[in-house]
């Protein structure tokens, strides 16, 4: 388990403040933030390295705020490795091991082990990252920071990297605290979401929540989020609280969502995979149907991003290539766009 | 299309290597011909003078003894003041970093005189000292002490710098990895500063060794080889000091020879960082 509560840290003139979240133990957390929002800052001081200004962290169940850095059951993987360049690849990876042979199937496991005797000057920007997390891996940590572990990975060893890591995470039920700037990443290992920006917490909570349900404007469009619309919400009064059905206004659009929002301006968020487009008007159970026309057709590998005007608000979907192929769909043509009120986030 | 340089560029160019190649000529024929004609003159008989001068041989002696006790001394109290002025920010740091320039800046003479105020036989350190029977004046101890105070600033600014190009997050990891700060600090910074480190002792051994005006206010005899060159040049002239001097540059060679080996090094003179 990793906790941290009202966290603030200084680290030269670059403030980390009041940061608040958990990783539930044997969880995968994962830290997403754009350059220089602290998101280091906030590993070295749960690992102990940079001093807690206020606030308290937790580690493998137990208070670490003020502990040394060796008592707190954590280990931390930089992207930049530091593997020591005095010892060579074996004795990095045994250095700190929980136990004589670990190393050595470690480094089997991870398809590494040609590299035991030679000196980390000679080794690639990948080899060193493999190294270093299997020599973090080598204790047998029951906390494990990783910061971009697999940035220096071509696409192929960090899929199986990954795997390789997500597999020993299970198996002995390490609690992983990961930082990356890939958001397919964080979705594919993430439970929890941790979003930071100049050096203050957007937003936290399980992954699908943070990516469906962003805090704000800022945090859907740094997601990621194709389409976020500022408006006016109405809806009828509900008793207890809670959701209800509301209608969202955006210039003529006029778009139907559930949420707990109070009436008044606020912004929609529709990811792009959930808006589907149709030649003709389709039964379904989407309550947004509108008419409108192509005025974009752009691919992104196997995707394309499909701009639709609809009475002059654009709205984005992501297609892939064999729809855009299938449906016909080029610019300045009339198609039919939908979405369920559920895929509108109201925030 | 490509322009090609306007021959009064290229006449301009040619003008400014020539002027810089001129200028480093003259400053190296300045800094290499005076022990170059010293060697030439008295290399030889430097050598024999080994052989057959006691005086010399046993002031070389002396020399390197002290030189290596002051620089032994300096390295074992300058090392922790150095890791600290790398690695943390106290208060009163910069006074502590300027405290150590000062032997640097003021004449050496003054600093002899400066250690006898403080050392000599009439001081309260003095006084103490020699009820244990020990002295400063006119001693080895004292000869040790001038090194130690004109050299072992060049060590803890060497040493200093050797552990600053170390990355902090190198003690870090090894931490994370289980290891304490001392541990860390032991198996890590210590082996990736190693080279830097001997480099500044040497560089402090030079100085001590090359030390002559805090050593003759503080010490006359016995006679290091400054000292020794010093009273036989007013004593019997100019002949009678170029084999003298002539090994005094021979044992300076020695560390000169060291650290361009230190220097040539992977990691000399780099920072060490992932």
């Amino acid at each position: 388990m990793i906790r941290v509560e009202h966290l603030s840290a200084r680290q030269g003139a670059f403030k980390l403040e009041d940061i608040s979240f958990e990783v539930p133990e044997g969880s995968w957390g994962v830290v997403i933030g754009p350059a220089g929002s602290g998101k280091t800052t906030l590993l070295e001081t749960i690992a102990g390295i940079v001093p807690a200004a206020r606030g308290r962290v937790f580690a493998a169940g137990r208070e670490v705020t003020t502990a040394p850095i060796s008592a707190r059951s954590v280990g931390l993987v930089y992207q930049h490795a530091y593997l020591f360049p005095h010892l060579r690849v074996g004795e990095n990876v045994a250095y700190g091991a929980a136990t004589q042979t670990l190393p050595s199937t470690l480094l089997a496991r991870f398809g590494i082990e040609a590299l035991i005797e030679r000196r980390v000057a000679s080794l690639s920007g990948g080899e060193r990252q493999l190294v270093a997390l299997v020599r973090a891996l080598a204790q047998q940590p029951r906390v494990l920071l990783l910061d971009e572990p697999f940035s220096a990975l071509d696409p192929k060893r960090r899929n199986a990297t990954r795997r390789l890591v997500r597999d020993l995470h299970r198996e002995w039920g390490i609690t992983i605290l990961q930082v990356t700037h890939d958001f397919a990443e964080a979705g594919l290992l993430g439970d929890v979401t941790v979003l930071l920006d100049a050096g203050r917490m957007l937003q936290a909570g399980p992954t699908a929540e943070v990516f469906q349900k962003p805090a704000s404007p800022y945090v859907a469009e740094f997601l990621g989020a194709e389409n976020v619309l500022a408006g006016t919400v109405t809806g009828d009064p509900v008793g207890g609280g809670g959701s209800r059905s509301v209608v969202f206004t955006c210039g003529a659009l006029a778009v139907h969502a559930v949420s707990d929002v109070p009436d008044g301006p606020a912004h929609a968020v529709i990811r792009g995979e959930e808006v589907t487009l149709s030649r003709e008007h389709q039964a379904s159970s989407a309550r947004n149907h509108f008419a409108g026309t192509v005025t974009d057709v752009d691919p992104h590998g196997p995707w394309a991003r499909v701009t639709v005007d609809v009475g002059g608000v654009p709205i984005v979907a992501m297609l892939t290539n064999s729809s855009v192929s299938e449906l016909g769909l080029t610019n300045g043509e009339s198609i039919r766009v939908a979405f369920k009120a559920f895929a509108v986030h109201l925030c | 299309m490509t322009s090609s340089p306007a021959p009064s560029d290229t006449i301009g160019r040619g003008v400014r290597r020539v002027l810089a190649a001129t200028f480093a000529s003259l400053l190296l024929v300045v800094l290499l011909l005076p022990v170059g004609a010293l060697l030439a003159r008295g290399g030889t008989g430097g050598v024999l003078g080994l052989l057959h001068d006691n005086e010399l041989r046993a002031s070389l002696a002396l020399t390197a003894i002290t030189a290596t006790l002051a620089t032994l001394v300096g390295v074992v109290l300058g090392t922790p003041l150095a890791y600290l002025l790398a690695r943390r920010s106290f208060r009163g740091r910069a006074l502590v970093a300027g405290a150590l320039d000062l032997p640097l800046l003021i004449p050496h003479p003054v600093a002899g005189i400066a250690l006898l105020l403080v050392f000599g036989r009439e001081s309260t350190i003095g006084q103490v000292l020699g009820t244990f029977g020990l002295r400063v004046v006119g001693s080895s101890a004292g000869i040790v002490l001038a090194m130690l105070f004109v050299s072992a600033p060049l060590f803890v600014s060497g040493a200093r710098e050797a552990f600053a190009r170390v990355d902090p997050r190198y003690e870090a990891v090894a931490q994370t990895l289980g290891d304490t700060p001392w541990r860390a600090l032991r198996r890590v910074t210590f082996p990736l500063a190693f080279r830097g480190l001997l480099a500044s002792a040497v560089v402090m051994w030079a100085r001590a060794v090359s030390e002559f005006g805090a050593i003759v206010i503080l010490v006359h005899t016995p006679r290091t080889v400054s000292v020794l060159s010093y009273d036989r040049f007013t004593t019997y002239g100019l002949n009678e000091v170029v084999p003298v001097a002539a090994a005094l540059v021979v044992l300076a060679l020695v560390p000169l020879v060291l650290l361009r080996a230190l220097r040539s090094d992977d990691t000399g003179g780099r920072s060490v960082t992932a």
